[in-house]
């Protein structure tokens, strides 16, 4: 075991003084880390929909007593980016995928909104799969954000008619223009009626005067009622500076897993490679050290070059966080409890990255390989839970599955230490299985 | 005399292709054989499996009692490219667990006289790399080498130092194993050739019975 430390000394020089090598080491992370966060920014960017018009909207339309600029609202919906063109346009890009969706307004749309009686329609058509579903989503949010705006409206305009009955005038109910005394002077009135000394008119005036400001008291709290019912639950949104989504724990700790994924077993496959290349190899196994030793020693190394490139990128992402004042800001006093877990997630992937070269041989290969297998092995770990028979075997026997739940419980977990050490346990039992599957291929070095 | 190696039907195959096919050799101590015959007869898979690199895929190699210590140097320099000659060498001589590996390494690298010490082993010349391969297998001051074609990149005043130095280690009872393309470094150094073609040993004698045959 003494052979450990020097060949661990001797391959941490060769790092050092390879200035491109330890370049890429370092900056392959952050790259990783911008990468994940560009794909988190255009998950999270609207998609682009066809917004054809078939009812040339005027630019305002009158709606009750409001006026609303239409075409507006539908241009400024955070949602979805809606692209005015033809219909045929529209169907074309729908087919080739450059627009998700074709969001139609039909021609009557402006007299059915003016009207106030029968609700008008949208008609949207979406690609088949995923993303249809996300766009169906995204336009289910803007008719309900327009439909927020024009409730108001339809409730000024039926609060216009209550008021109308209620203190009598001229006004207009959809296109009828009528004029009325109003409740409140029908009441004066029949007030008026039963102060008289007949008891024949005065009895009844009385019975509806009574009547009337029943009604009138009634029907002066609909307006409370209307908006009671049209918003049962209201949400008032108040946005500070939290966390953006590329800020966020999740992307964190999704960044530190694959850069480690990637690093780490590129790294694996590149040293253990080498010292075939070297020839040295030969030298080594000639009673100086066995394969064994040779693979707990290429994944120490890897262990700890992983660890301080996870540690330099968790640095730079609370410093970001820091600096940006983004609240909850970087959890430091959870950093020490990261590092273990750091190390055993870089160790598991230098052993699948040892794995890797073994079976590859010669170095080429090896790093072609270890890119094929990162790959996977990154995406094995977000498929979603259940999302097939055997998903979530899947998921348990990768590393990167493991590391990500491993940096979210260390960093965010209000009791991480459950989280901690159930997925340090997975991933030591990966590393010694890696490990023990790299020992046998291992002999292939020789030959 | 119980040979110091010995290699009893020991063979190596790589699938289908057969390396080495079954073969027998011994080495006395004292002696310096070397191992003669075209490309691709085996010389050098010989040379792995008596070094113990290469596993055998049949028979077996065995040693005598105590076993000897053994220098192996390829036929391409086994050493690592971006350290020095000396951080080489050093860091053989303490893995091996040698008592002085500060004056070890210093005492092989003047048997080769390499003295480029400040150069990654990477930029080394090519003769240069095979000094420095030389002085590892040289390191402890073996009872046995297994060198294979080790003249092959040097220049005439290192080859002659190195059959100068193979000759006295040779007239203190050491023993060694070359591997070589060279009819004169035969006659100049060895008390025995074996000649190999296609995986097979076909002929032993004397380095000038050798050569006669190869002349046929």
């Amino acid at each position: 075991m003494a052979a450990i430390p020097l060949l661990l000394a001797k391959d941490l020089r060769r790092l050092a003084r390879s200035p491109l090598l330890l370049a890429a080491l370092v900056v392959y992370p952050l790259l990783i880390a911008l990468l994940v966060g560009l794909v988190v920014r255009y998950a999270g960017e609207r998609p682009r929909v066809a917004l054809v018009d078939r009812a040339n909207l005027p630019q305002t339309i009158l709606v009750g007593e409001r006026r609303f600029d239409l075409k507006r609202l539908f241009e400024e919906a955070s949602e979805v980016d809606l692209v005015r063109m033809s219909a045929d346009r529209a169907n074309r890009e729908l087919e080739t995928g450059r627009v998700l969706a074709v969001l139609t307004i039909p021609q009557d749309f402006s007299v059915r909104l003016r009207g106030l009686r029968a609700s008008p329609r949208l008609v949207l058509r979406t690609s088949t799969g995923a993303l249809g579903a996300r766009v169906t989503e995204k336009m289910r949010a803007l008719v309900y954000a327009i439909n927020l705006k024009l409730q108001k409206a339809y409730i000024e305009a039926n609060l216009g008619y209550v008021r109308l009955l209620r203190k009598g005038g001229s006004g207009k109910i959809g296109r009828s223009r009528l004029t009325v005394i109003g409740l409140e002077r029908a009441e004066r009135e029949l007030q008026a009626l039963a102060r008289s000394s007949d008891p024949d008119v005065a009895g009844p005036a009385r019975e509806l005067a009574q009547f009337v400001r029943q009604v009138n008291g009634a029907v002066g709290q609909v307006g409370e009622f209307l908006r009671a019912t049209a918003n049962p639950i209201q949400l008032d949104t108040n946005a500070r500076a939290g966390r953006t989504w590329v800020l966020s724990a999740q992307v964190q700790a999704y960044a530190l897993a694959l850069a480690l994924a990637f690093v780490a077993v590129i790294l694996g496959a590149a040293v253990v490679t080498a010292e075939r290349e070297e020839q040295t190899l030969g030298r080594l196994v000639r009673g100086l050290i066995g394969l064994g030793t040779l693979v707990v020693e290429k994944i120490v190394l890897v262990a700890l070059v992983g660890t301080l490139i996870a540690v330099a990128l968790a640095l730079g992402f609370g410093l970001v966080v820091e600096i940006g004042g983004v609240s909850g800001g970087q959890p430091w006093a959870r950093v020490p409890l990261l590092l273990p877990g750091l190390a055993l997630a870089s160790a598991a992937f230098g052993a699948l990255g040892v794995l890797v070269g073994a079976l590859a041989r010669e170095a080429g290969a090896a790093m072609l390989l270890a890119l094929l297998v990162g790959l996977p092995v990154a995406l094995a770990g977000v498929i979603p839970e259940g999302a097939f028979a055997f998903s979530d075997w899947l998921r348990a026997a990768v590393p990167f599955t493991h590391a990500v739940d491993l940096a979210t419980a260390a960093l965010y977990d209000p009791s991480p230490w459950g989280g901690v050490v159930r997925q340090a346990a997975w991933l030591l039992g990966l590393t010694l299985v890696l490990a023990g599957l790299a020992r046998v291929a291992a002999r292939r070095l020789l030959t | 005399m119980t040979p110091v190696l010995a290699a009893r039907a020991v063979e190596r195959r790589y699938g289908r292709r057969v390396a080495l096919a079954p073969t027998d050799f011994q080495l006395e101590r004292g002696e310096l054989v070397v191992l003669v015959g075209p490309n691709g007869a085996g010389k050098s898979t010989l040379l792995s499996l008596l070094a113990g690199v290469l596993p055998p895929t049949g028979g077996l190699v065995e040693s005598s009692h105590p076993p000897p210590s053994v220098g192996w140097a390829p036929q391409r320099p086994a050493l690592y490219g971006h350290l020095s000659p000396r951080e080489n060498v050093e860091l053989f001589a303490r893995l091996a667990e040698l008592d002085d590996a500060v004056g070890s390494a210093t005492a092989v690298l003047d048997l080769v006289g390499l003295t480029a010490e400040d150069q990654r082993a990477v930029e080394l010349s090519v003769g240069n790399q095979q000094r420095l391969n030389l002085a590892l297998a040289l390191l402890g001051d073996p009872d046995v080498l297994l060198l294979d074609e080790p003249s092959a990149s040097l220049d005439p005043k290192q080859r002659d130092r190195l059959w100068k130095l193979l000759l006295e280690r040779r007239a203190r009872g050491q023993t060694a194993v070359l591997a070589t393309h060279s009819l004169e470094e035969s006659a100049r150094l060895a008390s025995r050739a074996v000649m190999l073609v296609d995986g097979l040993v076909v002929r032993e004698g004397t380095p000038a019975e050798i050569a006669s045959a190869m002349a046929l």
